[in-house]
């Protein structure tokens, strides 16, 4: 079936984005003329952007005959896919005004950037992943571990823009449709929690293949993973043991996310080179 | 039939034309709004009436046989609120017709009241049009108008900014605190000491319904008086700082010539409470609460000049607002006019 359509991958996750980013700029615009906030409309265009790059995920998945996680460019999708994903399933369960429009705005910057970088989308061989379903595992919950501290981040950013507001006595525009900072403070806190037992549970998985491979595992990579882990682990039991609260947190989880994605690029570095490397184990491995 | 409906009219006394001291004299009490009712809808020259008397306005509406009775309609109103002619002469307006149509309609929107956009106009128009209506003094026209009005008032709300933001001090406050916790249902309230202002605010704030009030005052009894109108419970002031970790909404008002809440007591309490933040708000003049208390963390202070500054920029936005809705409403009563008139015409033919 997905042979029967017309529009490549990359196409279907350039609409995807484009719609992503459309439905963020036209929230902007309501906001800057003080409209009321177009609630149902962002949420309709972020279903349109995420069949389109549903759509483009599925193609390229068919190309490669297994989880597109492997480059760059297919992890920026996938995150901003699994971010959209998880604000529908958490979006109406917390009812947070204007998650939706800040969602669109950080899937259209992940998904534009991925696409407007070409070197992002290397080629690599088929069954990168050694057709273990245990490793493809392991990688699409360790992404989605890193959706999930996507929107913990733009909660965070979201609280402290709220809280600035507060502090400063500004009450119009973006401050108005923000939900309260007490809601943001606890979302936040209970979607880390998740997120940590997510990426354990990915980080597990992913033990396990490295004790009987170790030599397919970079160190860089086995470093910088664990860094992120025990990086979000510290900041799970201060806030547990209401040491690490509000803004501080906020901060951390900002600050903490940032790192997470910027260690993608050279995880991913590292992971190509020892690929390169060991062509053959790669290959038995199926 | 077309000579009925040119003799329309509505007959006011509001805060436009009377100050303060003379509406408290021409208010009438709710017994005396439907006699005067009844009275007026009595008269062979007046078809339709309807009194709307509130705190701001005492209206007569009606229908009149003859454009003549303008005369009569004010001597009514003098003789039931007690005041000379010239009282009310000197502090009303007549309009007619078209004019009666717009006029219902800026009443009904809030576009007339003293605070442009305040909602309890509409509820009160409601409650004197049933009233008039099941007194069977009102008919096909004053229906139809305030009907009509109901419908145009919601428009001009929806279609303008004319209700946005809290204009009140109560109303802002509440505001603030829902941008805090979100929902207040389980916040706890601390009123410091028993000003007015404080009073209202702890007021809007259990109507939106706080978990629950407590009073502290410097006089047992003022605390334990003010504790019970609002339901709640009344604490000693000397006892506020060891409870304070128990609160979330501080209200101060107290008269007290210095700080009684300074940033050492609160950041205390806020240790043993770091995840819930602290709505401070200070009306007390001069102030009861240290202003630095606000760069602690989690700790949100206001004082009456902000809470000030909030409600009077929402009244400048509602102002904005105005000749946009009014274009709303004038549209909507030249509708109900043309409306009136074919009906009027197609009865008379």
């Amino acid at each position: 079936m997905l042979e029967d359509i017309v529009i490549s991958a990359r196409e279907a996750l350039a609409i995807g984005a484009s719609i992503y980013l459309s439905a963020f700029l036209f929230g902007i615009l309501s906001l800057l003329i003080r409209k009321p906030y177009p609630r149902a409309a962002i949420f309709t265009l972020l279903i349109g952007g995420f069949l389109f790059q549903t759509l483009g995920l599925n193609l390229r998945g068919a190309e490669i005959k297994g989880c597109p996680l492997g480059n760059i460019f297919e992890i920026s999708q996938f995150i901003a896919w699994s971010l959209v994903l998880l604000y529908f399933l958490i979006g109406p369960a917390f009812k947070l005004r204007l998650l939706g429009f800040f969602t669109a705005g950080l899937a259209g910057l992940l998904a534009g950037t991925a696409l407007l970088m070409p070197n992002w989308d290397h080629p690599y061989p088929p069954g990168i992943f050694g057709g273990n379903p245990w490793i493809e595992l392991h990688a699409a919950l360790a992404i989605f571990s890193y959706a999930m501290f996507a929107i913990v981040a733009l909660v965070s950013a979201m609280f402290l823009i709220q809280q600035h507001g507060l502090k400063n006595k500004q009450f119009k525009g973006l401050y108005q449709y923000l939900p309260s900072v007490q809601q943001l403070d606890l979302m936040a806190k209970r979607l880390l929690i998740t997120g940590v037992v997510v990426l354990s549970a990915a980080l597990i998985f992913g033990a396990v293949f490295w004790i009987n491979h170790p030599e397919r595992v970079p160190v860089f990579k086995l470093t910088a993973t664990c860094l992120v882990w025990a990086g979000y682990l510290i900041v799970v039991v201060l806030r547990i043991q209401k040491r690490l609260a509000t803004r501080r947190h906020a901060i951390a989880s900002i600050g903490l996310f940032i790192f997470a994605l910027a260690s993608l690029w050279p995880v991913q570095s590292a992971r190509d080179t020892t690929a390169t490397e060991v062509p053959a184990v790669q290959q038995t491995s199926e | 039939m077309s000579e009925v409906l040119q003799s329309l009219f509505v007959l006011g006394s509001t805060h436009h034309q009377a100050p303060l001291e003379v509406r408290e004299r021409m208010a009438l009490t709710p017994e005396n709004a439907a006699a005067l009712q009844q009275e007026l809808h009595a008269l062979d020259d007046i078809h339709e009436c309807l009194v709307v008397n509130t705190c701001n306005r005492v209206e007569v509406y009606g229908l009149a046989g003859a454009p003549t009775v303008e005369a009569t309609v004010r001597d009514f109103l003098c003789a039931r609120n007690g005041v000379s002619r010239e009282l009310l002469d000197a502090h009303s307006s007549w309009h007619t017709n078209l004019d009666v149509l717009q006029h219902a309609f800026e009443v009904s929107s809030g576009l007339d009241s003293q605070i442009v956009g305040e909602t309890d106009i509409l509820g009160q128009m409601k409650s004197a049009y049933a009233d008039a209506r099941a007194a069977n003094c009102t008919g096909i026209v004053l229906n139809r108008l305030f009907e009509k009005s109901f419908q145009a008032a919601k428009s001009a709300r929806t279609q303008t900014g004319i209700t946005r933001g809290q204009v009140s001090i109560g109303n802002v406050a509440v505001d603030l605190a829902n941008r805090i916790f979100g929902h207040l249902r389980d916040s706890r309230v601390l009123l410091l000491g028993s000003g007015d202002v404080a009073e209202k605010t702890a007021q809007s704030l259990k109507s939106r319904g706080v978990a629950d009030i407590t009073v502290a005052s410097r006089t047992y009894e003022n605390a334990h008086t003010l504790a019970h109108s609002l339901g709640g419970a009344a604490i000693e002031l000397s006892d506020f700082a060891a409870q304070l970790k128990r609160f979330d909404i501080v209200i101060s008002s107290t008269a007290a010539p210095g700080l009684i809440l300074g940033r050492d007591t609160l950041a205390a309490a806020l240790k043993q409470r770091p995840e819930r933040p602290f709505f401070v708000i200070d009306v007390a003049l001069p102030r009861d609460i240290d202003p630095t208390v606000n760069k602690l963390e989690n700790v949100y202070l206001y004082n009456l000049d902000d809470l000030s500054n909030i409600a009077n920029e929402n009244l400048e936005l509602r102002k904005a607002e105005i000749d946009r809705a009014r274009t709303i409403l004038k549209s909507h009563a030249w509708n109900l006019w043309l409306q009136l008139r074919r009906r009027t015409l197609m009865a008379s033919s």
